[in-house]
């Protein structure tokens, strides 16, 4: 009975991390499915929204919820300019290039954040860090919680504007086909900037929803995030939202599973396991649609 | 002859000379052709055949722990360690291209990224083979000729070698039938296949020699630092930094990553109390120079223009 009581926790905290990995996924897979960019930088924005609610929260003690007002419009406007001043220009260039750019975009930032803030790990201390809210045997990390809670609201936000609002019908066209959005009047350079702001303002979001949770470091972290992000988005489907969060589910639980039951020395690599498997047999992800090959 | 031959030769010279002018900055000239080497490496997979990999720093690594672990563990002679590596090299290369060769443009260098994460995590987590993460001492290694392997000096000549071997190769690839069919594979992989070239097997020779070449510089550099910890030298960051050197230098080129190598060790080296550790910030700041702006790299650009103008005379006369 213990047994099942310890998966079911296993199975929860699974989940809850597996949300915000979603939440990375999601912005990562979105600039992708509408401007054919992998973004190497990804991680490295998800660290960046870290270090915006270690520092509101040394000068003006906020907690990191409260960061959220400001770090989610923040990214977006950064986000929306990088896209304007360094990816807008290379739509003429050999493909790999956006993937280099956004590569030494990643390095840029994580050496900055290195200059100012210093190599040693840094975190949010909050009063609720170490509170539990038990479920009958199970107990639940209120900081998993509200991540989770925090996750689930943000998505369902950009599910609606994905698929009410005008400007989402645009950035699905322009997903779609670039071509036949322009024909119909969307301007798809103006999407092009607003979703890889979405892009950015998701990931800040995922690193202020985590700090309670993890250290921020400046260089080492990025890469990790950006890792994952590519296997949650390759899970599921590159350019699929729907699946990209089922793949961070998925992730989340094959991660904590996986060092649990099996040994925990590798649990980063169980998912690059995953990854590297998804990727031979199944290309268009474990919910894609399959498309014939010629 | 070919002038790539005299300007190596020319290059080789001055290298020879080099610490008798310099003998205060033997560490950087070392770093400096590692580098030069191992992104002339790189090129051969990334640039002649089209196919960029994040992953070689598991090939650093294997040559680093092949000559680390041999030395320390079994009393093997580095020279019998390195000819193991490069073998070993060779295989992982076959096997790692059997694998990833059917993804093409990012999705390889993403699976490519992934396979070397997960080689880092087993070399720090066997310890039994490796010594784990906290990484293995050369105690002594074997004086050949009365030559101390672990001398500045030494070190520096063993790594000029490495550069000037890689550089032949090369140089001797870029005219020879392998040299075109790795461009033609690079350039479109079906028209390569109708003029009767298998572009898969083109591609693991590609990455063997690529390999094979990074490994030997591997363990050149397990005896420059005579300690090796996994997280240096199986980590992403070093593969980025192999990577980008070469693209920076100029992808597909003959010079392009010694060019790069200089750059960017030349530049770590006069910012090194700027940045401190944040010495990768350079990259990040050149490569996003150089795809913004010179996007066949700082040697591929004016190459380019001189060919075309080339051509331009000619065909108006």
């Amino acid at each position: 009975m213990l047994d099942y009581v310890s998966f079911l926790q296993n199975l929860s905290n699974g989940l809850l991390i597996g949300g915000v990995y979603a939440l990375i996924g999601v912005g990562l897979t979105l600039v992708f499915g509408v401007m054919k960019t992998i973004n190497f930088a990804h991680g490295d924005f998800v660290i960046l929204g870290m270090y915006c609610a270690v520092l509101l929260n040394t000068l003006f003690g906020w907690d990191p919820y409260l960061t959220l007002l400001v770090a989610m419009p923040l990214g977006f406007l950064t986000g929306a300019i990088l896209q304007r001043l360094v990816l807008s220009r290379l739509v003429e260039a050999p493909p790999e290039s956006s993937l280099l750019v956004t590569l030494g975009l990643a390095l840029v930032i994580g050496n900055i954040l290195l200059l100012t803030f210093g190599a040693e790990p840094q975190s949010v201390h909050v009063a609720y860090a170490s509170s539990t809210l038990s479920l009958g045997e199970i107990s639940l990390s209120v900081i998993l919680l509200l991540a989770g809670l925090a996750t689930l609201i943000v998505i369902t936000a950009l599910y609606a504007i994905l698929n009410h609002t005008e400007l989402g019908r645009s950035i699905r066209a322009t997903a779609d086909n670039r071509l036949g959005a322009e024909l119909v009047g969307i301007n798809t350079r103006w999407i092009e900037a607003v979703v890889f702001g979405i892009g950015m303002a998701l990931a800040v979001t995922a690193g202020v929803v985590l700090i309670p949770l993890l250290f921020a470091t400046p260089t080492f972290s990025g890469a990790i995030f950006t890792l994952k992000a590519f296997v949650v988005t390759v899970l599921g489907g590159l350019g699929n939202i729907g699946a990209a969060i089922a793949g961070g589910l998925l992730l989340g639980v094959v991660e904590v599973l996986g060092a649990s039951y099996l040994t925990s020395d590798y649990r980063d690599a169980y998912g690059l396991l995953v990854f590297l498997l998804v990727l031979l047999l199944r290309p268009e992800g474990l919910f894609g649609k399959t498309v014939k090959r010629v | 002859m070919n002038r790539h031959y005299l300007i190596l030769s020319g290059l080789v010279v001055l290298g020879i000379l080099y610490p008798q002018a310099f003998p205060g900055y033997l560490s950087v000239a070392i770093t400096l052709l590692l580098f030069a080497g191992w992104a002339t490496a790189w090129d051969i997979l990334g640039g002649w055949a089209g196919q960029v990999s994040l992953g070689h720093a598991s090939f650093v690594g294997l040559g680093g722990y092949f000559v680390a672990v041999g030395a320390s563990q079994y009393g093997i002679a580095p020279w019998w360690a390195v000819a193991m590596a490069l073998v070993a090299a060779a295989v992982l290369a076959y096997l790692w291209g059997r694998l990833t060769f059917k993804l093409t443009g990012p999705y390889f260098t993403l699976s490519t990224i992934a396979i070397a994460e997960i080689l880092r995590l087993v070399a720090i987590n066997e310890g039994w083979l490796t010594g784990g993460a906290t990484g293995v001492f050369i105690m002594s290694l074997p004086e050949p000729f009365g030559l101390d392997l672990f001398a500045r000096q030494t070190n520096y000549y063993l790594a000029l070698a490495f550069a000037a071997l890689t550089v032949l190769t090369v140089i001797a690839m870029s005219r020879n039938k392998f040299g075109y069919q790795l461009r033609a594979v690079r350039e479109d992989e079906d028209s390569a296949m109708a003029s009767g070239i298998n572009p898969t097997t083109v591609k693991l020779k590609a990455f063997m020699l690529s390999g094979a070449l990074t490994a030997l510089g591997g363990g050149i550099y397990a005896i420059f630092l005579s300690f090796l910890e996994p997280h240096v030298i199986f980590y992403l960051l070093l593969s980025v930094q192999i990577a980008l050197t070469a693209i920076i230098g100029g992808r597909g080129t003959i010079w392009g990553p010694c060019v790069g190598a200089l750059l960017v060790v030349g530049s770590g080296e006069v910012f090194r109390t700027t940045f401190a550790e944040a010495n990768m910030l350079i990259y990040g700041l050149l490569i996003m120079l150089v795809v913004m702006f010179l996007p066949r790299g700082i040697v591929g650009e004016p190459a380019r223009y001189l060919i075309r103008r080339a051509y331009a005379k000619r065909a108006q006369s």
